[in-house]
């Protein structure tokens, strides 16, 4: 034992090689002494130990080996007792002063925790694969018009017939659309599931295999085939209790009996969330180039071809294309996404802001900390140079602080793992309806954990050298000769702190800035003036079955008698149908012609959104009329029809003039119609996107099977009339179900979600941001104040008043508040580019904001600041200067 | 690895012909520890106590007794500390430690019974039935 503690001090006298010759060395000296003295030659007498002794060269390299081993295991044991007496040494003075103590942690633990959350739920949504083998190589690939400005829109089928065909990139291509279908029959009313109509190929593509039966056929997909589904787990277990019997037998799917082929395997799910898959079966003889209509498809590529690879030769197919049917493929060509692009989509860009915004708030945590630890350092500037003048090495010193600072953080980290846990859980339910993505899942996994340690240990580090270094730095000689004060190197230090004060305003300036203009563009897109009145409203959508609708007067007859229904009751004000309802998605263009214009250039052609809704649609979501009239029941005539239009499409097509009476050809009938009306515009699409020219035709003049149905109330709560409605739907068709049923707040509401996620997120960064630079401040100040004691003390005696002794003190805060409020300007305009995608009636450099920020910030900074210098003020000249 | 044989003399007909005989694991170092039982000594004098009960018959060779005295060290059965011989050189002296000793003890008994057990068949003249 005393040999190691010897070692410890002696460490360069460790010389294990030295030793180990030395021991051998002296044996065959004693051995040959032994036998000289027997009477042995001096010669004879070596050769004789040497062979004794055997290989001796075989033995000192065990031995040196051994002894190495020995030394390593010291050294470690030695390390790992020393970090554990300085940390308990460390956790005993962190107990001392509790104050302190709980800053600390609780101030690593927000800086760990929130980093945590975000990083974790970053890796979850950008990083962790796709629930499909080598998802790298699988893309969506959608129709592009970089010359009209689609990007992304949906593909037509013998356009999708000819990638699939001619390429020479993919293993394999296969197409899907979205779809919904009505399960009735056995237990349970019926019900709407979403899911998609897939080419059969297209699970192959993707790497899946069912549970349970098989995927479909090649050739399934003919038309007249009997009709066959695949069936999600989920909805396996939930509607057919799990019966392993199912597969090979009918569901009634849209009123027709369909064979399950399949049930996926549990978590499987397909475009987003799906619960039915049927074949895509279409006609190809009716499919033109020019009818987009088909969601997208998904190609996987051959192995070692690149996405751009893959891409140009799809254009190389696109020219093709566009040579022989000018008409409906010039300027189009096929827009390739990785599919993880795809899925990630516009989550991307906030999840890169609150990257950068977390690793702020990190840095303002370990700014802050670094804060307080020197300040402490300050205070224990005696108790470091007696340690050192004991004898405790530099480096001792060091590793003893820095101890104390991991300690710190290892708290601060096991505390912030809560709440990262509680960060990601409102993540979680900061999507619509609280249900992320089906690619992502949120929560705190290994990944996470690992990060939130390595996220610990790096805070300790950072926060922690520094001012371990300067404490230890301390010049032994004038820290005791300063006795009580125990300043240490005063100004050096104080200089330090007052840079990470600095710094952490500007941090908060810049995370202050973003949050203002994410919050003011959240408020620019929730208080736009939507043109129609989204309160008081409730929609469903229905889909009527072919099987039990075959023509369209009979899909006529049920929406009329259910509106007829509807509109009898007492607390339904208007009540209306059309094809999609604002917000929902519905986004049906086509070209639009007044009668008598000149013909357009190719390429410039007008499109118009088109639909077809009931006359009192407009009533139920308060769309006011701006001119002519309204359509009424008896606007039926299919041949000869009506239509209304918006204002964008007066102002566009009609040059602005009055267009009642005109006529005008669109794609929502063959026959050209007579414009009876203006309809004032209004938001149809989700916010920000902008509406363009409208045109509606009477749904009585081509009745369809699905319609929303949307219902204005009296009641505060639409809700109250969900019942009403379903009863409504019962009493006319039993095998009806309904979906989508929703008031109107709601949608719009949900439509924000990813707006409000960031202004919320990014302004609670802010607020933290500012708090950690208010207690840095705070702590600057107070400490500044109590070193100035006795020297206030004496300039209150000489008469100083007390405001001229606030003065003094606030000049300083003044100082630090101003220069880190100028250095954060200047990050911010830099920074803000960043976020210029996200904003939305605000510019990223908006004057107003960059005002009104350094205001706020210099406000709460003094604040926090007047505190130590009204505490200045109150000296006691007497005892100032008796403290010395 | 060498550690484990020691060369055995024997002084019959074939004269100072050396032999390699695999020892039993841990049995060297039960010589060891014997040895030091009686004190704190330094390699050389372990080597020759060895040599001087064995009667040379068993005697260790020589250098594997560092080895496996460095081993011992490590398993911490025995310390050692640096002293100045009385020829003014630098010698390692080891001593057994308490645990040492209660290995020692264990062993021992082992050895015992291990040794009477294979005594029990060398003696038996018959097959057993």
């Amino acid at each position: 034992m005393s040999e190691r503690w010897l070692r410890w001090f002696h460490p360069t006298r460790r010389d294990p090689k030295r030793d180990v010759d030395d021991e051998i060395q002296f044996h065959l000296e004693a051995r040959i002494g032994d036998l000289v003295s027997r009477g042995a030659s001096t010669e004879d007498a070596r050769r004789q130990a040497l062979t004794e002794f055997g290989d001796a060269d075989a033995v000192r390299a065990d031995t040196l080996r051994i002894d190495q081993r020995i030394i390593r295991a010291e050294r470690r044991a030695d390390w790992i007792s020393e970090f554990i007496r300085d940390a308990r040494v460390g956790l005993r003075s962190l107990l001392r002063t509790p104050a302190y103590a709980i800053t600390t942690v609780l101030c690593a633990a927000l800086g760990i925790g929130v980093t945590g959350a975000i990083v974790s739920a970053s890796y979850s949504i950008l990083v962790r694969p796709l629930p499909y083998p080598h998802d790298e190589q699988l893309v969506t690939i959608y129709s592009d018009n970089p010359g009209r400005g689609y990007k992304s829109v949906n593909i037509s089928w013998p356009d999708f017939i000819a990638w699939r065909d001619r390429n020479q990139t993919f293993s394999g291509i296969g197409i899907f659309t979205w779809n919904s279908n009505t399960i009735s029959g056995g237990s349970g009313d019926a019900e709407r599931v979403t899911g998609s109509e897939i080419s059969p190929n297209l699970f192959a593509i993707l790497g899946v295999r069912p549970a349970i039966g098989r995927l479909f056929l090649p050739n399934e997909d003919d038309r007249g085939r009997s009709p066959v589904a695949l069936i999600s787990h989920r909805l396996w277990l939930r509607r057919f209790g799990g019966d392993s019997a199912l597969v090979g037998r009918t569901i009634m799917l849209d009123g027709r009996a369909s064979t399950v082929v399949g049930v996926m395997s549990p978590g499987f799910n397909f475009p987003d969330r799906g619960d039915v898959w049927v074949p895509f079966i279409t006609d190809p003889a009716q499919e033109r180039h020019g009818n987009r209509g088909y969601a997208g498809a998904i190609g996987r590529i051959k192995p070692g071809v690149t996405v751009e690879q893959a891409t140009a030769d799809l254009h190389r197919i696109d020219a093709l294309l566009a040579r022989e049917f000018p008409d409906d493929n010039s300027g189009w060509q096929a827009g390739v996404l990785t599919m993880r692009d795809d899925l990630v989509g516009t989550l991307r860009k906030p999840l890169e802001v609150f990257l950068v915004a977390v690793a702020m708030v990190l840095l303002t945590v370990c700014a802050n900390l670094a804060n307080l630890m020197l300040a402490r350092g300050a205070a224990r500037g005696r108790e470091v140079a007696i340690r050192a003048a004991l004898g405790a090495s530099r480096g001792r010193i060091v590793r003893q602080l820095m101890t104390e600072s991991i300690v710190t953080a290892v708290l601060g980290g096991a505390l912030g793992v809560g709440i990262a846990w509680w960060g990601v859980r409102l993540l979680r339910f900061a999507f619509p309806d609280q249900s992320p993505p089906f690619f992502v899942t949120l929560g705190l996994d290994a990944v996470s954990i690992e990060f939130i340690v390595l996220i610990t240990l790096v805070t300790g580090i950072l926060f922690g050298s520094v001012p371990a270094l300067r404490t230890a730095r301390a010049n032994l000689d004038t820290t005791l000769r300063e006795g009580s004060r125990g300043a240490g190197s005063g100004l050096h230090r104080s200089r330090l702190r007052a840079a990470l004060v600095v710094s952490e305003i500007a941090l908060s300036v810049v995370l202050m800035v973003g949050a203002t203009l994410l919050a003011r563009s959240y408020r620019n897109l929730a208080g736009s003036d939507l043109g129609f009145d989204e309160h008081h409203v409730l929609s469903a959508r229905i889909t009527l079955p072919t099987s039990d609708y075959a023509t369209r007067g009979e899909a006529a007859v049920f929406y009329q008698r259910l509106l007829d229904d509807l509109r009898r009751r007492p607390d339904v004000v208007s009540v209306g149908s059309a094809q999609g309802t604002p917000f929902s998605g519905w986004n049906v263009q086509g070209e639009a012609h007044v009668e008598g214009a000149p013909p357009p250039k190719r390429g410039e052609e007008l499109i118009a959104h088109y639909q077809y809704v009931t006359p009192d649609y407009f009533k139920a979501i308060g769309v006011p009329l701006v001119r002519g009239r309204w359509f009424t029941d008896a606007d039926r005539d299919s041949l000869n029809p009506v239509i209304l239009v918006n204002e964008l499409m007066v102002a566009k097509a009609f040059g602005g003039r009055d267009p009642i009476g005109k006529r005008m050809a669109g794609s929502g009938s063959d026959h050209a119609a007579t414009v009876i009306g203006v309809i004032r515009d209004f938001r149809h699409y989700r916010l920000p996107e902008p509406m363009g020219p409208a045109m509606y035709y009477p749904y009585a003049s081509y009745p369809g099977r699905q319609q929303t149905v949307v219902i204005r109330t009296s009641h505060d709560h639409p809700q109250t009339v969900i019942p009403e409605l379903h009863a409504a739907v019962r009493s006319i068709d039993k095998r009806v179900a309904l979906y989508q049923v929703q008031t109107f707040d709601e949608v719009v509401s949900r439509s924000l979600w990813r707006q409000r996620l960031q202004g919320n997120v990014v302004s609670v960064f802010a607020a933290l941001a500012l708090c950690l630079a208010c207690v840095g401040l705070y702590g600057v100040i107070s400490y500044a104040v109590a070193q100035r004691t006795r020297e206030l003390g004496v300039r209150i005696a000489l008469g100083a008043s007390r405001g001229r002794v606030v003065w003094l003190v606030g000049k300083e805060s003044t100082r630090l508040v101003l220069a880190g409020v100028s250095l954060g300007l200047l990050a911010a305009y830099f920074a803000v580019g960043l976020l210029e995608s996200l904003l939305y009636g605000v510019r990223a450099t908006d004057p107003g904001t960059f005002a009104l920020v350094p205001v706020v910030l210099a406000v709460v900074a003094l604040v926090a600041a007047i505190f130590p210098a009204v505490r200045a003020a109150r000296v006691d000249p007497i005892i100032a200067m008796r403290s010395e | 690895m060498y550690t484990r044989s020691i060369v055995a003399y024997t002084s019959n007909l074939d004269g100072y012909m050396p032999r390699t005989v695999d020892l039993l694991q841990g049995t060297l170092d039960l010589l060891i520890l014997k040895t030091l039982s009686w004190g704190p000594a330094h390699g050389y004098a372990v080597a020759r106590w060895i040599e001087t009960l064995t009667g040379e018959v068993l005697r260790v060779g020589e250098g594997s007794l560092y080895p496996a005295l460095h081993r011992l060290e490590e398993r911490e059965w025995v310390e050692s500390s640096w002293q100045i011989s009385s020829t003014k050189r630098r010698t390692k002296v080891y001593r057994l430690t308490p645990r040492g000793r209660q290995q020692l003890k264990a062993e021992t008994g082992t050895w015992a019974q291990f040794v009477d057990a294979v005594g029990k068949v060398l003696k038996t003249e018959e097959r057993p039935v």
